[in-house]
């Protein structure tokens, strides 16, 4: 009685279970339901993020309160300038000249000392002192 | 239904509502991860709070700039006017041995609502420095002072510093409407060509207090 009371119970309990996971299933698998949700998430997401970054700098610190209305109130600059100010002439090559021929100047220098003493210390061996 | 019948029952009911629990929360996830790209937003958010943040003072009356002073790279020059050259492009102070920094005289003076405009060197060949050679060393917070023709002195605060390429030089940014008094400062830098400096380096500065005379 017991064993057949348990068979029927199990056996019951392993149907049930059976249903679950079939029915639990198509969330896991790759099956129709789940994937149109992820496929369609970042779609979705996507013109967000990368709509509120690009304005995002432009609008950022001073310039942005800029273009707010440029169509309905006149410019603030009557005249606005062509292309980029051209405020910087290049450093002239003389000056950079000069290191290097300072550098030149004293290894020449010290290259003169040097045979100097050898001279002298060469002299003063063939005299003996 | 015996005692050990139910408790059969009762644990195969258990699992099953587990493993229903388990689907949920990988759905869970599913949200979660989605709603990365909004909390990378975060920032950007934050920096625009940040860059805001220096109050503005009330603008003043026009007059045009005869000094500026930046005391935190030990400037203070006198400010010349300067128009459009014959090309369009904004005219830039003489190269000489004592440059200064020019203000556009078709922009706002310095203190009205709007972006008023000073142009300087940072080099001026063989004269050397220029005016805003260390332009680039400007932090956000640090002041700006112009004094003005009728004796106002404006004190602006640094907002941002921008390096721009001058082939994308940020028109709309430089010259376009704002709704405070504001400044920039504008020189040359960046790598050189044959043709001189690539990039332009810009300093946004929002006016934060006046005195009259």
């Amino acid at each position: 009685m017991r064993r057949t009371v348990r068979r029927t119970v199990l056996s019951a309990v392993a149907l049930a279970a059976t249903a679950v996971l079939a029915g639990t299933a198509p969330a896991f698998a790759d099956g129709t339901s789940p994937t149109p949700a992820p496929s369609v998430a970042p779609t979705e997401a996507t013109p967000e993020p990368s709509t509120a970054p690009t304005q995002a700098p432009a609008d950022l610190a001073p310039s942005e309160a800029a273009t707010t209305d440029p169509n309905q109130e006149p410019s603030q600059v009557a005249e606005v300038p062509k292309g980029a100010p051209d405020t910087g002439v290049t450093p002239t090559s003389t000056d950079s000249g000069t290191p290097g021929t300072l550098i030149g100047g004293g290894a020449a220098a010290a290259f003169a000392l040097g045979g100097a003493a050898l001279f002298v210390v060469r002299r003063r061996r063939a005299t003996g002192a | 239904m015996t005692v050990l019948s139910r408790r059969a029952f009762g644990t195969g009911a258990t699992a099953a509502a587990a493993s229903l629990l388990v689907g949920c929360s990988s759905g869970g996830e599913g949200v979660r991860t989605s709603g990365t790209p909004s909390s990378g937003a975060t920032p950007t958010q934050s920096a625009t709070g940040n860059r805001t943040s220096a109050k503005s003072a009330r603008a003043v009356g026009r007059s045009a700039p005869v000094r500026l002073r930046i005391p935190a790279l030990g400037v203070d020059t006198p400010v010349m006017r300067l128009g459009l050259a014959s090309d369009g492009t904004v005219q830039v102070p003489p190269l000489t041995d004592h440059d200064q920094a020019g203000w556009y005289e078709h922009s706002p003076t310095p203190g009205q609502t709007g972006p008023s405009v000073i142009l300087g060197h940072v080099t001026v060949g063989e004269y050397g420095d220029g005016v805003f050679h260390d332009l680039t060393r400007l932090r956000r917070g640090e002041k700006i002072v112009a004094r003005l023709e009728n004796g106002t002195e404006t004190e602006f605060t640094v907002t941002s510093l921008r390096t721009v390429a001058k082939a994308d030089f940020p028109v709309d940014d430089v010259y376009g409407n704002v709704d405070r008094p504001e400044l920039r400062l504008i020189t040359c830098g960046g790598p050189r060509d044959e043709n001189g400096y690539l990039d332009n380096v810009i300093a946004f500065a929002a006016l934060t207090s006046s005195t009259s005379p």
